[in-house]
């Protein structure tokens, strides 16, 4: 059995709905900018930001038929909410988590 | 008269969205476009709280987390606002506690779905809460109309009636009240029965319906009396609207009898701009006008204008 491909591209379940996919296509184009604001956050330890960017990458995820983005960015705001500004570091994991996802997703 | 309207299908409906991320505005902006509304939306409670007054969406889809005023303190604000007390809220959140899906049904949502949400899911419960919030509000209405000539029942009369005297008293609108009664209506029903008199009582509602302004508020008062509101009316004019009200019916054809005339007897009390009368006095007054037209044949209108003190009269021998 070969090992999952964690580089492949990460394509939107609404990818082929014409609907949806101008608004896929400029989802993914901000997340370069969504990434650099949370890597912002994080270094700074403000943690309320953080929390709040992720927040928000959690609700839209699914919706623009990215399940695995709210499922990395759940993972994170959960590790972030019980934490303290000074122990933000050890959300560290989840942070790749999450900046992984962002990385592989393509319109 | 503002209508009734049965048939809700035929009502554009709007929803305002609250929410702080620009994704969702988008997403739902996208997803709801082939659905027969209208989106407004809020990217922070108080916003929210502002088009919810103004605007009186059919619907509100509301985040719980945000930032400032959460979505727990909108929808506290909104069921405390008689303006938007009655809008049904939904709340779509990313927060999936048991704990606060309890909090948001205490406050008042009528749903609660959770992000990333399904959009058929979605779809189904917006339509849903929109269609009880139209049944409640028709029931609404259904318990304020006269069953049997359509116009507004006596229980509308006196909240109407009321708000349009503080109206009155505060802003020094002209204001005209009409009261209307059947003549010989006993007779009516003894010579011809129990149907001719109904059909009668409906003709009459019928005919001052097509007489009247939008504005107005046409109800039945009791058994054979009916009242007209005119807002904004001085009585000079609404005594012009109920001769040709009386006039119309005196000459009316009424097909199953055509042998019998119906006539109708109206008072009217109005002023020209704000006078300190209550209610109660003013309907006292316009109940006078109503005697002395009986008193002096009937089939005839009797106006004062309480402004002047004066009385005058319009019959059909005038």
């Amino acid at each position: 059995m070969n090992p999952p491909n964690y580089e492949s591209p990460l394509r939107s379940e609404f990818s082929d709905d014409p609907d949806m996919s101008e608004l896929v296509t400029e989802y993914v184009g901000s997340m370069p900018q969504r990434l650099n604001s949370i890597l912002s956050a994080y270094e700074r330890c403000h943690r309320e930001q953080l929390i709040r960017i992720v927040h928000q990458l959690k609700g839209s995820g699914g919706g623009y038929g990215f399940p695995q983005l709210t499922a990395a960015a759940d993972k994170l705001e959960q590790r972030l909410l019980s934490l303290n500004d000074q122990e933000i570091s050890m959300a560290g994991p989840e942070l790749e988590g999450l900046i992984a996802v962002c990385n592989r997703m393509a319109a | 008269m503002s209508e009734l309207k049965i048939n809700t299908e035929e009502r554009r409906h709007s929803i305002l969205v609250v929410d702080d991320s620009e994704d969702v505005h988008r997403l739902l902006q996208a997803r709801l476009r082939q659905e027969n509304i209208d989106l407004y939306s809020a990217l922070e409670g108080s916003k929210a709280l502002e088009i919810a007054a103004s605007e009186s969406p059919s619907l509100i889809l509301l985040d719980l987390d945000m930032p400032d005023m959460d979505g727990f303190e909108v929808l506290r604000h909104l069921k405390e606002t008689a303006a938007t007390r009655d809008i049904p809220v939904i709340v779509l959140s990313g927060l999936h506690s048991p704990a606060d899906k309890v909090v948001a049904f205490d406050l008042g949502a009528v749903d609660y779905v959770t992000k990333p949400f399904d959009l058929m899911e979605l779809r189904v419960r917006l339509r849903s809460a929109i269609r009880m919030s139209d049944l409640i509000e028709m029931l609404g209405k259904l318990a304020h109309i006269d069953g049997l000539t359509g116009l507004w029942n006596r229980a509308h009369f006196d909240e109407r009636w009321a708000a349009n005297i503080a109206e009155n008293h505060r802003s020094d609108r002209p204001l005209c009240i009409a009261l209307f009664d059947l003549d010989h209506f006993k007779s009516l029903n003894d010579t011809y029965g129990h149907p001719a008199g109904d059909a009668a009582l409906q003709g009459f509602a019928k005919l001052i319906k097509r007489e009247i302004r939008a504005s107005d508020i046409p109800c039945r008062y009791g058994g054979e009396e009916f009242a007209i509101v005119m807002p904004g009316t001085t009585p000079q004019d609404g005594a012009i609207v109920c001769e040709r009200i009386r006039q119309e019916l005196a000459a009316m054809n009424w097909s199953a009898h055509p042998e019998r005339k119906v006539t109708v007897s109206i008072g009217i009390a109005g002023a020209d701009g704000a006078v300190e009368i209550s209610a109660e006095q003013w309907l006292a007054d316009t109940d006078k006008a109503l005697y002395r037209a009986k008193k002096g044949g009937r089939d005839r209108v009797v106006t004062t204008n309480l402004s002047s003190g004066q009385t005058s009269e319009f019959t059909k021998a005038a």
